[in-house]
């Protein structure tokens, strides 16, 4: 058991803190929605970082490392399905890479734009497209911090992929939870610095036992989905993958709305940035079924699946 | 990262089932019904502590030199999960191997080493702490129990509470008040539980027959050299003894059994399909999963030889959700297990229900996160 960073990944990680530094600050001068830079996603991809996971040095807790990295950034980037699932596809595309739940494929998708390859969660099978501009509405008014669209239906020509669906949400899974932990992370720390600074009674809040205490159940709480992310990374185990995915959705669900209340009246503007990371959790929380879908897939992993 | 036990580590667990198997009475969970600090269970640890010891199975993660084998934090913690998840057999001799051996190694004198290691490492001593007081629980700082120098002894007056296993133990690690300021006048002596003018008393708990009490200290008299380290210094080595508490103890690998059991139970007789029932399990397992890894992360800090502080804090505060949902899941489900249908269960609840009470709560874990890990501005005083 050594559970610490290897030589390799302290390495990756520090390369990408130094490659991250111009858009670790969320932007000031307007106060967007969500924010994005295509600059950030071309100095990804041409340092390399969105290759890791292909990598079998470096494998998939590296990639999840990294996912969990960028999403402390303000800025929403896609990197969790083309890290952990574009090494697995031999037509990845040039677009941004998307997941779709077949069962729920009216919910908003993320990085949805022309050209993206969309890969298609089934019951039985995995299949996939390449998204043309009748298929999908752009939302350009939604409060989710990703760019996002919504598809019309799934159109009727897919293409069959050797993956097959559980190594799919499996894979899902492990990214979302990772993502989650990283914005959680993101969003903790946003927090705690407001309410360090911000004077209520002639004292920082931070100082009143009724807020450390729900920041303390939340660092302990984001701590945990960050490990139980990385551990099923490691073996991408369908069962460790729920559990991971499960706490984190659960995680997110009951921090988001603290983190919001402890800003005030901030918590419902957007003159603070802390929307950047808790309107993506919001997103992220109810994908594959939310926390009771987990929740049923941890279940099947575990004690195998209920008798009909 | 790797997250994979080795071939040498998962052989150490092995063994230490193979041990179990071997020495556990078969009506054992039954027969833990007594309680940790029961007259009928501590002479049990007593006996099974000793076979511990002859297999190099008690200490083996203290220094040869102190009757160990050397072995890092991570035996240790397989030797904790695996003593934990049958019931804990070794009573209140855990404390023993976990931190009053330890913070002895650290802070004891010769005499005190020679004197009272050798009864640890062989699992035939046990000890009780005099923390808490009417007057001091969270509050430790508070306590009253005062011991005053006179020539070459000290005579001690007062009174603690809720002290574990003081019934039978030999000996108690006892906090006292030496001088005025309220941390740094403390002091600890290890009293002998016969000196004359001790009086224990037993109060009834649902963690079973013998295991709180109260204890007066009516005119102790212990010599000078009974003081652990200097005089107002406990509370730096409470602080040491405490993290040492904190991670040692994998309630989390009880919780899961428990949990595991449970879930079998309920399967057995075909309650685990609604999926309502499911999904509360999964719910509750992933909470164990979250201990057990932030336990990991810091137990991995300590094999490198990192001193682990606050975040110990962090860990334990997750071991006691864990602990907690797993405790509610049993109830809310199969509620005939304390009505004694299921003695594993049962005794999983009497020995869960101190994780958020006992060696500091669970609100003071808290406060030591917010202040030391999350670093927020302290509340005013």
């Amino acid at each position: 058991m050594n559970p610490s960073l290897n030589q390799d990944q302290r390495a990756i990680l520090d390369a990408l803190d130094a490659m991250l530094r111009p858009w670790e600050n969320a932007p000031v001068h307007d106060a967007p929605l969500f924010a994005s830079d295509p600059a950030l996603e071309k100095a990804l991809a041409e340092a390399g970082f969105l290759e890791v996971a292909g990598d079998p040095d470096l494998g998939t807790v590296t990639a999840a490392l990294l996912i969990e990295r960028l999403a402390r950034l303000p800025f929403a980037v896609e990197a969790a399905a083309s890290v952990l699932v574009g090494p697995l596809l031999d037509d990845r595309g040039a677009g941004p890479l998307c997941l779709v739940d077949a069962r729920r494929w009216r919910r908003p998708v993320r990085f949805l734009c022309e050209g993206a390859r969309v890969v298609v969660l089934e019951d039985k099978r995995v299949s996939a497209f390449t998204a043309s501009a009748d298929q999908f509405r752009a939302e350009p008014n939604a409060l989710f911090a990703y760019p996002v669209a919504t598809l019309h239906g799934l159109p009727e020509v897919r293409k069959p992929l050797a993956l097959n669906s559980t190594e799919l949400r499996v894979r899902w899974q492990v990214g979302l939870a990772a993502e989650c932990a990283g914005l959680l992370a993101g969003a903790l720390a946003s927090t705690v610095a407001h309410v360090s600074d911000r004077q209520q009674f002639g004292r920082p809040i931070a100082t009143f036992q009724a807020i450390r205490h729900r920041l303390a159940e939340a660092q302990v709480r984001i701590n945990g989905a960050y490990w139980l992310a990385m551990r099923a990374a490691a073996d991408c185990d369908p069962g460790q993958a729920a559990l991971a995915a499960l706490y984190a959705a659960e995680t997110a669900r009951t921090c988001s709305y603290d983190f919001h209340q402890f800003l005030g009246a901030m918590g419902m503007t957007l003159e603070h940035p802390l929307h950047l990371w808790t309107y993506r959790l919001k997103l992220l929380t109810g994908e594959l079924g939310g926390v009771a879908g987990h929740a049923r897939s941890a279940a099947d992993a575990l004690w195998g699946p209920a008798p009909d | 990262m790797d997250f994979e036990w080795t071939e040498e580590e998962s052989a150490f667990r092995e063994r230490i089932r193979d041990f179990l198997g071997q020495n556990l009475p078969d009506d054992w969970e039954r027969f833990a019904e007594h309680g940790p600090g029961s007259p009928v269970l501590t002479e049990f640890a007593r006996q099974f502590c000793g076979r511990l010891a002859d297999h190099n199975l008690l200490t083996p993660h203290w220094p040869v030199e102190i009757g160990g084998l050397g072995l890092d934090p991570w035996h240790q913690t397989i030797l904790a999960e695996e003593m934990w998840a049958a019931g804990e057999p070794r009573g209140g001799q855990y404390m023993n191997v976990n931190w009053i051996g330890p913070t002895l190694m650290k802070y004891g004198s010769e005499e005190h080493k020679a004197r009272y290691l050798p009864g640890i490492t062989s699992g035939q001593d046990l000890w009780c702490q005099g923390f808490s007081e009417p007057g001091a629980g969270s509050d430790l700082a508070s306590l009253r129990t005062r011991a005053e120098a006179v020539g070459d002894v000290y005579r001690i007056n007062g009174q603690k509470v809720w002290t574990s296993y003081a019934g039978l133990a030999k000996t108690c690690f006892l906090l006292c008040r030496t001088g005025e300021d309220r941390k740094r006048g403390i002091s600890i002596l290890l009293v002998p539980m016969d000196t004359p003018g001790i009086t224990v008393r037993e109060i009834p708990s649902i963690i079973g027959r013998g295991d709180i009490h109260e204890v007066f200290f009516d005119d102790v008299v212990v010599s000078l050299s009974a003081r652990l380290g200097e005089e107002g210094q406990a509370w730096e080595i409470i602080a040491y003894s405490l993290a040492n508490e904190r991670l040692g103890i994998p309630r989390y690998a009880l919780a899961r059994a428990a949990l595991e059991r449970a879930v079998a139970i309920l399967g057995e007789r075909g309650n685990f399909a609604d999926p309502a029932v499911r999904i509360a399990a999964a719910t509750v397992a992933s909470l164990c999963e979250a201990a057990r890894w932030t336990n990991y992360a810091l137990i991995d800090r300590r094999a490198k030889g990192e001193t682990v502080g606050a975040e110990a804090s962090s860990a334990r505060f997750a071991t006691i959700k864990a602990e907690r949902r797993v405790s509610e899941f049993i109830a809310e489900h199969l509620p005939e297990a304390l009505a004694d249908a299921h003695p594993f269960l049962k005794m999983h609840h009497q020995r869960g229900i101190v994780a958020g009470i006992a060696a500091g709560a669970a609100e003071v874990q808290l406060n030591i996160v917010a202040s030391d890990v999350l670093q927020l501005p302290r509340e005013p005083r």
